[in-house]
């Protein structure tokens, strides 16, 4: 274990990308999400369409492929283009960093897309129903009714999708970013002992997965708790 | 900026060459991860602490690390290690596509049994009462009413999870596996065309994975035929 | 020493803090029909769900056919063999066919052949009047069916002793008499039978006891025409002047 010392401070620089790339990635997961599933619920064909070529797409793709072609596609995209006006520059791209985060948010956000859906159709129509014949309006009963509805039941499969996040983060590590596992091959290749190395690296994703879990865990209680002390 | 139809027609077969080694590891680990998962299941759901402790444990380190790092570890850390180089299993572990089978199978060995798991708590406690008022024992109940319910109700996640497996496979290319993906990955070293080279790569991918959801929907529609469906709201 | 095939002395039941169960002393004589009732929340399912072990009693003695219930896996069995359970929720298994659900036990406890079991198992189809279903899935049946199937069931056992917990509760009205008219003819014919049921119509015509249970308690206990025309307890009044109102 001792051939980690001297690495800890780029396992602690390289986490922090780690959550970064986790913050990031969970808005644009839930952005997509809500609105896919919007698109999936709603009245026009054309969204309807476009959110399941979206949803197919994300959750057939192999999350690695997805990142290769948003990373060396862009590159080339944007290389050709800036050569268009200087013929010296060799290679643009954008940084792992946000082409990593964009292609998390696309692949777990087909799922969330579907996470939603369901928890907008698990809401019980006769609350909507009874809300509706209190004189409360349309939009009110969204969010005084629905949302907290909706909330409950997509934490569960919400919890998952905060876990399937920050686990793929390490996927970002083939395309170049300096995160935990990347470091790890850095140091596996400069001490030539790679064991005490992918075990922190998988040590660190363990603590992290877990504190979500755990946090996920508190907000359904949290949520759940006008439901407990039934018989 | 153009697509390269020529190209990509050129490069299909040839990925397509790489698509032997993506179902062989595709059905090796399902069918060693699959039993894994009932071995894990039975330990996890024994009462007794010291098969039920080691089991959660296992399953909870095995989902909780991404996959990459658990090939990674088996497939760079591992050789590193004395005993693991003098033991029986070192020609395995020495091989890339023997350690990719190791480190998948090992990984969703853990997933299906959490599925499992799901499907066996889903049995109504009625139909197990009903069973032990007509004095059924406990592995009586197990096999004749809780399994064959258990695996109608596991199948959809399962075969969600068949579809992740699939997608995993991808992975063993950055182990030097030559899967369709590395395959990919060395046309486009040379060619420097990621979109046609990756996006007809990733249809392919579709197109399996359309195979096996519709096969899984056939084996779903037929396990519910006595089941009462439920009618959409 | 009696004779009595069921024996409750001084049961206990607790559920964590709460009391579900207070000193229940019941002795049944083989052959005596007894329908318990009570407000929901006292104790009358918990009660015959201890007579077969469903629940594990706290404190007192059960004593079924002569096996006292312990944790002594071998007397759980023996009480199991001799005594058949109805459920509320009929609980029939639904991967198997009618015929199937019926067979099942016979087979497994007690080894019998399989065309013993079948022969068996059709005879007691007809008793409960739908031999023609026997090919068919628990889904396919209604609600009056798929109960009377459960019925039989457990006859299929050959049981000394037939619980019933509230076993048509979760029936249409239309579907309550089938099941009623099954359940009368099994009492004619002698079989011990304890019925927790609202079904006031059915314990005056064939309860040789009506017990009325409370927040745990027995309350009082007597034969139908005392019980319903001659109420002693204040709590019993209140709860049959609630019931019987339509």
């Amino acid at each position: 274990m001792d051939a980690t010392i001297g690495w800890w401070d780029d396992f602690f620089w390289a986490g922090l990308e780690v959550i970064q790339v986790f913050f990031v990635a969970m808005v644009g997961t839930v952005a997509l999400g809500l609105m896919g599933a919007a698109a999936k619920l709603s009245k026009s064909r054309t969204a309807q369409k476009i959110a399941s070529g979206y949803t197919i797409f994300f959750r057939g793709t192999p999350e690695i492929l997805v990142l290769f072609i948003i990373y060396y596609g862009s590159a080339i995209t944007l290389t050709s283009i800036f050569q268009f006006f200087d013929p010296t520059i060799k290679f643009v791209d954008i940084p792992p960093f946000w082409a990593g985060s964009f292609g998390i948010s696309l692949i777990v956000g087909a799922y969330a897309t579907e996470t939603f859906r369901g928890a907008f159709l698990g809401v019980d129509p006769g609350l909507i129903e009874a809300s509706r014949a209190l004189g409360i309006s349309n939009l009110k009963t969204f969010f005084y009714v629905r949302v907290p509805e909706m909330w409950r039941l997509a934490l569960p499969p919400f919890g998952n999708h905060m876990l399937s996040v920050i686990k793929d983060t390490a996927l970002i590590s083939i395309i170049g970013l300096d995160e935990l596992l990347f470091v790890a091959e850095q140091g596996m290749g400069a001490t030539a002992k790679p064991f005490p190395f992918f075990f922190a690296v998988g040590g660190i994703y363990l603590a992290f997965s877990t504190v979500i879990t755990l946090t996920a865990m508190m907000l359904e209680k949290r949520a759940n708790r006008h439901l407990e002390g039934s018989r | 900026m153009s697509i390269d139809i020529a190209l990509t027609l050129e490069s299909i077969p040839k990925m397509l060459m790489g698509i032997g080694v993506t179902f062989q590891l595709l059905f090796i680990t399902l069918g060693l991860g699959t039993a894994l998962a009932i071995v894990l299941l039975l330990m996890r759901i024994s009462g007794r602490w010291y098969l039920s402790v080691p089991s959660m444990v296992y399953i909870y380190v095995f989902r909780g690390t991404p996959i990459l790092v658990q090939v990674f570890i088996i497939y760079h850390g591992l050789p590193g290690l004395e005993f693991v180089r003098e033991s029986i299993f070192w020609p395995i572990l020495r091989d890339p596509f023997g350690c990719a089978v190791v480190a998948l199978t090992l990984n969703t060995g853990a997933y299906v049994s959490e599925i499992l798991r799901g499907g066996v708590l889903g049995v109504e406690r009625g139909l197990l009462e009903a069973g032990s008022a007509l004095g059924l024992s406990v592995r009586q109940r197990f096999i004749y009413i809780t399994t064959p319910i258990a695996v109608r109700l596991a199948t959809p996640a399962y075969s969600n999870d068949v579809i992740s497996l699939m997608k995993s496979t991808a992975l063993v290319s950055t182990i030097t596996v030559v899967d369709m993906t590395g395959i990919a990955r060395t046309i486009v070293a040379e060619t420097y065309a990621p979109y046609e080279i990756f996006l007809s790569l990733a249809i392919v991918y579709l197109i399996i994975t359309w195979g096996i959801q519709k096969s899984f929907g056939a084996f779903e529609r037929r396990m519910s035929r006595h089941v009462k469906q439920e009618t959409a709201a | 020493m009696t004779d009595a095939i069921i024996q409750l002395q001084g049961v206990d039941k607790f559920f964590g803090n709460f009391q579900a169960l207070r000193d229940i002393n019941l002795e049944v004589q083989k052959g005596e029909k007894i329908v318990v009732c009570g407000p929901s929340g006292s104790g009358k399912s918990t009660m015959i769900r201890c007579i077969n072990r469903l629940e594990e009693h706290s404190a007192g003695k059960i004593i079924v056919d002569g096996h006292e219930l312990t944790d002594e896996v071998k007397d759980i069995d023996a009480v199991r063999r001799e005594v058949g359970m109805v459920f509320q929720s009929f609980n029939l298994f639904p991967h198997r066919t009618i015929i199937d659900n019926l067979m099942l036990a016979p087979r497994l406890v007690r080894k019998t052949s399989k065309a013993e079991a079948r022969e068996h198992a059709m005879r007691l189809l007809e008793r409960v009047r739908i031999p023609e279903q026997a090919d068919k899935y628990p889904v396919q049946l209604s609600g009056g069916q798929q109960q009377r199937v459960a019925i039989a069931r457990a006859l299929c056992m050959n049981p000394e002793i037939m619980l019933f917990d509230e076993p048509t509760s979760a029936l249409d009205p239309e579907m309550i008499n089938e099941v009623l008219e099954v359940m009368t003819d099994l009492a004619h014919e002698g079989m011990t039978m304890i019925c927790v049921t609202h079904e006031m119509g059915f314990a005056r015509s064939v309860a040789d006891r009506v017990v009325f249970m409370d927040q745990g308690e027995i309350v009082e206990m007597n034969p139908p025409a005392e019980f319903f025309d001659n109420p002693k307890n204040d709590r019993t009044k209140l709860f049959l002047s609630q019931i019987i109102q339509h």
